[in-house]
């Protein structure tokens, strides 16, 4: 039954292309003004999982519920409802930033102040710009402009900022915090995790088509990084001996240095009083808490910017 | 089907045409200047003079009648070449493809002939085997030297040919040239830039994001469709009028001509969406549209008669869509031919209509956005 707290109900989702499994029983819901991050390296269905929730794509079996409409059977209504950036957004090339916005206004039928919305986007300076002309981010831009055209209920936004420099990928997180204080449902596609641990309320990892996490950022780093990392970059090699002595796994680094991994900061609190107490001077030392990209490697094994470059996904 | 949406779509694609103006003149300025080109090649055939270089060995009253006889009507224009001259020599030297010798004794042998039936003369012509235009230059040769020689026996001619045309009026080249650039122009058109703009918005992913809004298939058809018709309606008065004004082209324009034109574009635009899952990229798409048009151009009776062709290919030709336009723009526009207008046009919508359903059906809004 539909519930209608959840913007969104994946249920036991396949897709196949010939032999290759791209989607593989994927389950999961997003409630109602969440901000939910799909993570994944290039190629493991993260965009067949989106576009068939957005309706581009047809799934093999399974169920995908959007406002509680079956996407398959209620097409025309569900796009009524939902804004899309897709992956490389591009426009018309001749036609202006303004222009369109009123398109895809006209399209939808949609009544929308297009000069308040070229202002939440900060577009307005290059509103009479033909898309041609247009940097990647502004490009971007309006095509979350585009995605928001139809005061839609839910925003999927598939990889916003891939290809962007550091500057433009900032100017869109602006962008993406207004919609989240907006209370808009959002479904980020993404593999910088940076924007996922910055943006998201949820995170579902996808590896090989398969969910293989789906938790908040901070509970995923707790509960499965659950070490941290002290790292002690030039320090006297007796100091090898005590901590090996405490019960710690500590290991050689560089010329002189040690990496000892432990649980919690008390476990750092005591080796650096063991190390104070023999008189072994300190030196420099690094405490390194784990993120979210540690915690994709563990759970991936894989690189998560692994090339980056081309458009390997698409599956 | 949405007003609105059809609305939206034609306002995006004359602005990006307005604002690309080499698309803009290739669009209306190329068949006009084919019609230019053409219209003036072939229009004036009846101006035109043929030279007859000619070496007159004879000097005579009697050879200077014989040449005089060669210009009336304007058939031949005569320029002598030196007597010292080898004709055949100086034909290669100066690229002449006919050179006519009249002998020495052609006077002499002339006033014989009045006493004696049995005498006669010969003229010997040097021509070039290789020029196209020469065996026509034979042939009225041949004429005039028969006129000539019923002249010298002095009877009227018992057999005399009378022309009667099938066609209303004067019919030039011209008439028959300007329906079938407009039936070219629009195929053109239509086809091209049909797929081209498919491919190019699958390609940029334009069709991706098209695909998560309500446009539906019959919208994106439909605003194809009507975009292609008024392009075709701006470059059919484009080419009626540079005729009308250059070459005096008067062609029927009833309710025919804006028909024909409908059930043409909603037929080649078809074919562009049939087309469109073999054009993967904008690169291709132009390979495949020329892959298709250019057969075409050139066996639908585009730029010259069917009936010229080997009977194989015009068996082929009938198999063609364009052959029926052609037929049926030229049977309205020429001889004002209602039953053979009616015949072709409803070939043509049968074809239309076919093309119109499969294209629809196999217009792919989902599954990477083929359209």
């Amino acid at each position: 039954m539909p519930n209608p707290e959840l913007a969104i109900e994946v249920d036991q989702l396949c897709k196949r292309y010939g032999s290759l499994q791209a989607v593989d029983k994927v389950s999961f819901t997003v409630a109602q003004g969440e901000v939910f991050a799909f993570l994944g390296p290039n190629g493991a269905g993260k965009t067949t999982t989106v576009e068939i929730i957005e309706t581009i794509r047809k799934p093999t079996s399974g169920n995908v519920r959007v406002l509680g409409m079956d996407v398959a059977t209620r097409k025309s209504e569900v796009v009524r409802r939902i804004g899309v950036l897709p992956q490389g957004f591009n426009s018309f090339d001749r036609i202006t930033v303004r222009e369109s916005l009123r398109y895809f206004a006209r399209v939808f039928g949609a009544a929308v102040d297009i000069e308040a919305l070229m202002d939440l986007t900060h577009l307005r300076d290059q509103a009479d710009a033909r898309f041609k002309t247009l940097s990647g981010g502004l490009k971007q831009r309006l095509g979350i402009a585009a995605a928001l055209i139809n005061d839609p209920e839910v925003v999927f936004l598939d990889e916003p900022t891939t290809g962007l420099d550091p500057h433009s990928r900032r100017e869109v997180w602006e962008v993406l915090k207004g919609l989240k204080s907006r209370g808009k449902t959002v479904f980020l596609t993404t593999h910088y995790m940076e924007e996922a641990e910055l943006l998201a309320d949820t995170v579902a990892i996808i590896s090989q088509g398969r969910i293989i996490a789906i938790e908040t950022p901070a509970r995923l780093t707790e509960q499965h990084a659950d070490t941290m990392r002290l790292t002690l970059p030039a320090i006297d090699a007796a100091a090898f001996g005590l901590i090996q002595q405490m019960g710690y796994g500590v290991t050689r680094t560089g010329d002189a240095g040690m990496c000892v991994p432990v649980k919690n900061a008390d476990d750092v609190r005591a080796i650096l009083a063991a190390i104070q107490t023999a008189g072994i001077a300190l030196g420099d030392l690094d405490v390194r808490k784990p993120n979210l990209e540690e915690v994709f490697l563990k759970l991936t094994g894989e690189a998560l910017e692994h090339d980056s470059n081309g458009r390997g996904g698409g599956l | 089907m949405t007003p609105r949406i059809i609305a939206a779509n034609l306002i995006v694609r004359l602005k990006s045409l307005y604002r690309e103006k080499a698309a803009l003149f290739f669009t209306f300025a190329f068949p006009v200047i084919l019609v230019l080109v053409f219209g003036t090649i072939f229009t004036k055939p009846e101006h035109l003079n043929f030279d007859l270089p000619v070496q007159d060995n004879s000097h005579s009253a009697a050879s200077a009648q014989l040449l005089a006889g060669f210009t009336t009507d304007q058939s031949f224009k005569i320029t002598p070449i030196p007597n010292e001259a080898d004709p055949t020599q100086y034909a290669q030297a100066h690229k002449l493809n006919l050179v006519l010798v009249i002998p020495g004794d052609f006077e002499p042998r002339l006033q014989k002939r009045q006493r004696d039936a049995s005498v006669s003369v010969r003229l010997t012509y040097i021509y070039d085997p290789s020029s196209t235009a020469v065996a026509t230059k034979i042939q009225l040769l041949n004429l005039l030297v028969a006129a000539a020689n019923q002249k010298v026996t002095g009877t009227p001619a018992f057999v005399t040919l009378v022309p009667a045309s099938i066609l209303p009026a004067k019919y030039r080249f011209i008439e028959f040239f300007v329906p079938g650039i407009i039936a070219m122009a629009i195929m053109t058109s239509s086809l091209s830039n049909t797929l081209n703009m498919n491919a190019e918005l699958r390609q940029k992913g334009i069709l991706r994001k098209l695909a998560t809004t309500p446009i539906t298939r019959a919208d994106w058809l439909l605003s194809s469709i009507l975009y292609q018709l008024i392009l075709s309606v701006l470059s059919t008065v484009a080419i009626l009028i540079i005729s009308y004004v250059v070459f005096d082209v008067r062609l029927h324009l009833g309710v025919w001509l804006p028909l024909i034109i409908v059930v043409e574009v909603i037929a080649f635009v078809g074919i562009g969406m049939l087309l469109t899952p073999f054009a993967k990229e904008a690169e291709s798409a132009s390979a495949v549209a020329n892959a298709f048009l250019f057969p075409m151009m050139f066996l639908s009776g585009t730029f010259f008669p069917v009936e010229m062709m080997p009977a194989f290919l015009q068996g082929f030709a009938r198999l063609l869509p364009l052959y029926y336009v052609n037929e049926a723009l030229r049977a309205a526009m020429i001889f004002a031919d209602h039953a053979a207008t009616r015949r072709c046009l409803g070939v043509t919508a049968g074809f239309a209509a076919v093309v119109f359903v499969a294209g629809t059906l196999r217009t792919r809004w989902d599954e990477s956005g083929g359209a």
